[in-house]
């Protein structure tokens, strides 16, 4: 079922989506280190990116990277969580070229700082613009078991306890990590 | 010849030229008249869509969408309702689903007449323009009585269409796919047959299906590089999977190829409608419990797409419950088609970056949101 790429990737969280539901045939929780091994890995697959967008939640910003399959209706959904003081990500740049101004957009948007970008200016919005549009106030910002469907979850590190009130009847979750 | 040579010119093009119709700019350096590199600035008709999301409810959104892309406004129309259907599992009925699929290619042959004449435009002939904007206008006048509007449409509603169509603007319908099928072997000898042109188009910008990959090319770009890629038939969604219709490639992969393809569009979106049209069944043209304007969509993530006239047009929507949505993202084809642009034109002539630029088929508004 687990599809050939997917094999020793590290992975967070493994969540496999209903595709007539969501539109997403897997949701990926990965590390920021592990971000450009798991998109070298779909583009060799023969994977296209569509887009990265991100997302503001109470538990940091959420780097969300769609890549689709030309064959049929399969799409993958990379989420990388970072912290909300210090949001870096290593740029995918190197393996699709495309991302080049989809991360000069999310710098814009949210101050992601993508590291290894070569020329991290702004793309939207103007040059001497120091405020991102889509930052949330903080009392605005929701969890993110509220916003992100994880599906039906297939494997989950130990840590990783974002949606631990989803399952909470497994004896997975132990009041540990975050 | 590197840049910051001696020998080299930095010029602008744009943001006011008019081969980028619209707010382009793009830095090129130039040795000669050969292209060095080529840097397109954009961002010059931002309007933050995906902002205003986050202060509107699902309904009351909907304008923006016809504004995202003042050509193709129904395929936006299309991908944000579609969002919301998958997401709130709202079924549509049968005859509004046809409404779609009429309205839709219709929308899709008026984008590519636009293109198409602007496109003959730009490479220096004036005359097809004409010709395709008195087509065009045969278009409007068919979207207006269904739809309200002319350009701008917000005529899709989650859970169905806004009016329903009369019989009369159907029997119009077929009359007018009769017409455009007797002018298409005129616009072939007047244009694609014509040497000048063609020598303008053959060979130059050709785009490598690893090209496409790396930088998420969609739509007729990616079918003009030998792809048969098409969300119609690869994530079938509405009632597409019901008619016989063929996806246009193209080998070369050249501008030549890309006008090809979009030439091919149109008969094949005429074969669409005019079946459609025969086959409409009746019925109510929305739901009878359609969200109201102060709907709240439902708490979960979706992502829907949709092949729109420029390629891959997607909705990303997570919604908490509340009633305005949480995150929107829109994915617009012309975004990525653009972004290759400065890679393709290198070693190019400047010439030749018009003939590609007008290959792409960029709608400005569409790529900065």
């Amino acid at each position: 079922m687990t599809p050939a790429w997917m094999e020793g990737l590290d992975i967070l969280c493994k969540c496999r989506h209903d595709f007539r539901k969501t539109g997403i045939t897997w949701g990926l929780f990965l590390s920021p280190d592990t971000l450009v091994d798991g998109a070298r890995r779909l583009f060799q697959t023969g994977f296209f990116l569509e887009d990265i967008s991100a997302l503001d939640s109470a538990n940091g910003f959420v780097a969300v990277y769609h890549l689709s399959a030309y064959s049929e209706a399969d799409r993958v959904a990379f989420y990388v969580i970072l912290p909300h003081n210090d949001p870096q990500i290593p740029s995918i740049s190197t393996v699709y070229s495309g991302a080049l101004w989809h991360e000069r957009e999310a710098m814009d948007f949210f101050g992601i700082h993508f590291t290894g970008h070569p020329d991290p200016k702004p793309l939207l919005l103007p040059e001497d613009m120091t405020d991102h549009p889509l930052i949330k106030e903080n009392e605005n910002r929701v969890p993110l078991k509220d916003l992100l469907d994880p599906g039906e979850i297939v494997e989950r590190d130990p840590g990783f306890l974002f949606f631990e009130e989803v399952d909470s009847s497994t004896e997975e979750s132990k009041p540990e990590g975050q | 010849m590197t840049e910051g040579d001696e020998q080299t010119l930095i010029i602008n093009m744009g943001p006011q030229h008019p081969s980028t119709h619209g707010v382009l700019r793009i830095v090129l350096v130039l040795d000669g008249e050969y292209i060095v590199s080529a840097t397109p600035v954009i961002g010059y008709l931002h309007r933050m869509h995906e902002k205003m999301a986050e202060i509107r409810t699902c309904l009351q959104y909907m304008p923006n969408m016809g504004r995202v892309d003042y050509l193709n406004p129904l395929g936006w129309n299309w991908a944000w309702v579609g969002a919301l259907e998958r997401l709130a599992g709202i079924e549509v009925p049968e005859r509004a689903e046809f409404i779609r699929v009429i309205t839709g290619e219709l929308n899709r042959i008026s984008s590519h007449l636009v293109w198409f004449g602007a496109y003959i435009l730009d490479l220096g002939a004036f005359t097809p323009i004409m010709y395709a904007f008195e087509d065009r206008e045969k278009i409007l006048d068919l979207l207006q009585p269904i739809s309200g509007s002319r350009l701008t449409y917000s005529f899709f509603r989650p859970g169905g269409v806004a009016n329903d169509v009369t019989d009369a603007v159907l029997k119009d319908t077929l009359d007018f796919v009769k017409y455009m099928r007797e002018r298409l072997p005129m616009y072939r000898d007047l244009v694609t047959d014509n040497i000048i042109f063609r020598k303008r188009c053959e060979g130059v910008g050709v785009l490598s299906l690893e090209m496409c990959q790396k930088y998420g090319a969609t739509g007729p770009v990616l079918r003009g590089s030998n792809r048969s890629y098409d969300i119609r038939r690869t994530e079938p969604y509405s009632i597409y999977d019901r008619f016989d219709y063929e996806i246009p490639v193209d080998e070369k992969g050249d501008a030549m190829g890309r006008y090809r393809v979009r030439m091919a569009e149109l008969t094949e979106s005429l074969k669409i409608i005019e079946q459609a049209v025969n086959q409409i069944p009746g019925g109510d043209h929305i739901v009878k419990k359609a969200p109201k304007p102060r709907w709240k969509a439902p708490k979960g993530e979706v992502y829907f797409a949709v092949e729109g006239a420029r390629g891959k047009i997607g909705v990303y929507l997570i919604s908490n419950g509340d009633k305005y949505p949480y995150r929107v993202k829109l994915r617009s084809p012309g975004f990525s088609n653009l972004s290759l642009f400065g890679e393709l034109a290198k070693g190019h002539l400047l010439q030749d970056a018009v003939s590609i630029l007008g290959s792409l088929d960029l709608v400005i508004p569409e790529i900065d949101r």
